[in-house]
């Protein structure tokens, strides 16, 4: 089978954060961990070529994958296989994009990360092997992604006995009794000594790391983003008022205060009176700017991003973490004011 | 006086709605003068008001619902039923009072913040919403042209406590369909039994997302224990309009699922207490109400408690920081959580999830998407907001978190969650 694999910057040996902006590209053979890959996927099958795609840049352009599987079938690919990805949380959300891409043009379709990969959220509707937590691991991850890249090639399916990994989806059931009987029925459980049942498991939230503090903020450009339902008088993009699965960017520049009837918030959480008298209260333009004057900060970024906030569901509010930090940084933005509502 | 006072809930069932020339009830059929009910409803808010009739069954989809009330009387012009707004702000919850089961009336139609609720009496929703198995007196209004919007929440919650009053006035002379005891904890015998209790989370985020607590709003308290016989009274008004799906309206209040399954099996537990929480927008006041509430529980000798929430995200915290402190007074917390796990339902399901409780109870996924099909009629509204203004008589596709009370923690419903490989 041709298979075209999809690494990172990094692991194509472009350079690491400094290059994660860099654009799609599709170089010939193997490359980097592809390389180990191809002799354990054997003599009937060839990597005909990698995909490469920059962190950064995959995390902002999501169309970057359905660009990438086309050029990769246009070569002759007939599978898509993308990582191992590890923890890496950008690079990991780009494999499940291309696995998911790949699966949609029909393509057979594999992505390697480890379960804790924010990525797997992206994953719905395509196949996921289990990798190591970081690099060291690679060569076992590598072993088990070949294993089940053949599984996949031979037209079967891949189960969690070969190391299958994916979200796991909870979907709306009728119960036989009510929430309150059940509760209470969950009352005497406990009360008779069994602490672990429960309907829902708890769940487990990943830890971010905040990056180190900037060292001179005179020096520094700031950009100002906010959950707060901040958008233009008139809201032209539509923005959700709940459940909001897009964001908004829209230019800053030449304004020294956000003005009432130039911006508003079409946020559903809170009364927005107060918000739409002075929109300032929302997206401090107007403190930011003095700032910028009075040299307390360097510059500020000639445009703000913005969603709302409320009801987000988390698989949304970490894909737009994702993008908008990738954006930012594509920017050259070293900090961010988030006012949250 | 009595040794053991309680409230005797007089009911009187529904199974038939129509509008008339003057109210009555007879044998299960609730005639609504219209006339009276209109006089009832005026203040200056309004230039016009609007009754419509919905039936479980009907073709008709009820669009921006609001609150929802239970008809129930104390006596003559509502003998002191729903203090604080129709009845003086006393203490409420013993003698006798009429309901009328199978009945309620609605307010649907546009307030500011207010997130749009739907209701289906029929069809794949119906089975989602308490007030779909009910018969419903629709209120639909046009505000009067120099109304504030505030006006406009306030008479419609004064105007539909008096409708519900009278209404079940018109039943207090005729034979009940069931006469039931209803015990105040304040006033039962220890009987050994292990003492539950129902924590009650009720939003306090200002005007349409407020309740009312013998007409006031908890904002800035303290938790406090009222006797369960008091929501029975109507003590607990709603006028929180957001998140549909989880809404604790009125109604749900009026006839509280975990009370009423705790008095379901009285042989076997003692419902012990019914502690009332503000919901605080701020983490060190939610810290604060959760760990006052924990040490009220145990004050009152608990064993255990179920916690419930009103609102999104971060009312989540409300419960979880309960449960926690709870747990930490070895008093065991149950508590009820609808879940917010994306439109496939593989996102994480709570926002704010405790740390040293686990015993939860799912009202389901809110994110989950579901078709409604074309109905014949809407009330409430012509067209729906949320879908680029679609007319609401249109087959429309719309998440559950916006069918009323789809979620209500409060646990009337059946919904909950299991998982699949996505």
């Amino acid at each position: 089978m041709k298979i075209v694999h999809y690494v990172n910057q990094f692991f194509a040996g472009m350079g690491g954060e400094d290059s994660a902006g860099t654009g799609p590209e599709l170089r010939d053979g193997a490359t980097g961990p592809g390389r180990k890959l191809a002799s354990l996927l054997g003599d009937e099958h060839e990597i005909i070529a990698t995909a490469v795609c920059g962190d950064d840049y995959a995390a902002s352009h999501p169309e970057f994958a359905a660009e990438l599987v086309a050029r990769a079938k246009e070569r002759g690919a007939e599978m898509i296989v993308a990582g191992p990805s590890f923890t890496s949380g950008r690079y990991g959300m780009a494999c499940a994009r291309i696995a998911a891409a790949a699966s949609e043009a029909d393509l057979p379709a594999l992505a390697s990360m480890h379960p804790d990969n924010p990525g797997i959220g992206e994953a719905a509707g395509t196949t996921v092997v289990e990798s190591g937590l970081t690099a060291r691991q690679m060569k076992d991850s590598l072993e088990r992604f070949a294993a089940a890249a053949l599984k996949i090639a031979s037209g079967e399916e891949l189960t969690a006995r070969d190391g299958r990994i994916g979200p796991v989806a909870r979907t709306n059931r009728f119960a036989a009794d009510n929430a309150a009987q059940r509760a209470v029925a969950l009352v005497l459980t406990r009360l008779g000594g069994d602490r672990d049942a429960t309907e829902i498991p708890l769940p487990d939230f990943d830890s971010v790391t905040p990056a180190a503090p900037i060292a001179d903020a005179g020096e520094a450009l700031f950009a100002l983003v906010t959950e707060g339902g901040f958008v233009p008088f008139g809201n032209p993009d539509r923005l959700e008022s709940a459940r909001a699965t897009k964001w908004v960017r829209h230019s800053l520049d030449g304004l020294d205060s956000a003005d009432e009837g130039a911006f508003m918030s079409v946020h559903g959480g809170f009364s927005t009176v107060w918000a739409n008298a002075d929109p300032n209260r929302i997206l401090p333009l107007d403190v930011a700017r003095e700032m910028e004057r009075e040299g307390a900060i360097g510059r500020l970024h000639g445009e703000y991003l913005g969603t709302t906030g409320n009801g987000t569901t988390v698989a949304d509010a970490r894909r737009f973490g994702m993008e908008w930090a990738a954006d930012l940084r594509q920017q050259g933005i070293q900090a961010a004011i988030l006012t949250a509502t | 006086m009595q040794a053991d006072v309680g409230l005797t809930r007089m009911v009187h069932e529904v199974s038939e709605l129509d509008l008339g020339e003057r109210t009555s009830y007879d044998a299960g059929r609730l005639t609504v003068g219209e006339d009276t009910v209109r006089d009832l409803l005026q203040d200056g808010a309004f230039a016009e008001v609007r009754l419509g009739v919905a039936s479980p069954g009907d073709s008709v989809r009820i669009v921006g619902v609001l609150d929802a009330i239970q008809p129930c009387s104390k006596g003559p012009g509502g003998g002191g039923a729903f203090p604080g707004l129709l009845g003086p702000a006393m203490p409420v919850g013993r003698g006798e009072t009429h309901v009328l089961r199978g009945a309620a009336v609605l307010a649907a139609g546009y307030l500011p913040r207010a997130q749009e609720a739907v209701i289906d009496m029929s069809g794949p929703a119906a089975p989602l919403s308490p007030l779909a198995a009910t018969h419903n007196l629709v209120v639909e209004w046009t505000p009067a042209e120099d109304a504030s919007w505030e006006d406009v929440d306030q008479a419609l919650r004064r105007g539909l406590v008096k409708v519900a009053a009278h209404l079940a006035e018109a039943a207090l002379d005729a034979e009940p369909d069931a006469v039931e005891e209803l015990a105040d904890p304040a006033t039962s015998a220890a009987n050994g039994k292990p003492r539950v209790g129902v924590i009650l989370n009720l939003q306090t985020q200002g005007t349409f997302k407020d309740v009312f607590v013998y007409g006031r709003s908890l904002s800035g308290g303290l938790p406090t224990v009222i006797s369960p016989t008091e929501l029975d009274d109507g003590a607990v008004v709603s006028g929180q309009f957001g998140h549909p799906s989880l809404k604790n309206p009125t109604y749900l209040h009026q006839t509280h699922p975990v009370v009423a399954a705790l008095r379901e099996r009285s042989d076997e537990l003692e419902l012990a207490a019914l502690v009332l929480c503000p919901e605080p927008v701020d983490q060190a006041n939610k810290e604060l109400v959760s760990a006052h509430a924990a040490r009220l529980c145990k004050q009152l000798k608990l064993d255990a408690a179920i916690a419930t929430k009103e609102g999104g995200g971060n009312a989540d915290a409300d419960v979880s920081l309960k449960m926690d402190r709870l747990e930490e007074e070895g008093i065991a917390a149950v508590g009820i959580l609808a879940e917010m796990a994306g439109r496939d339902g593989t996102g994480p399901p709570l926002v704010v999830p405790p740390t040293k409780a686990t015993a939860l109870v799912s009202t389901g996924n809110y994110d989950e998407r579901m078709t409604l099909p074309v109905v014949e009629r809407a009330l409430g509204r012509p067209s729906i907001a949320l879908l680029d203004d679609q007319a609401s008589t249109d087959e429309v596709v719309l998440p559950v978190a916006a069918v009323y009370c789809a979620q209500s923690t409060l646990g009337w419903g059946r919904l909950t969650c299991a998982e699949v490989l996505a």
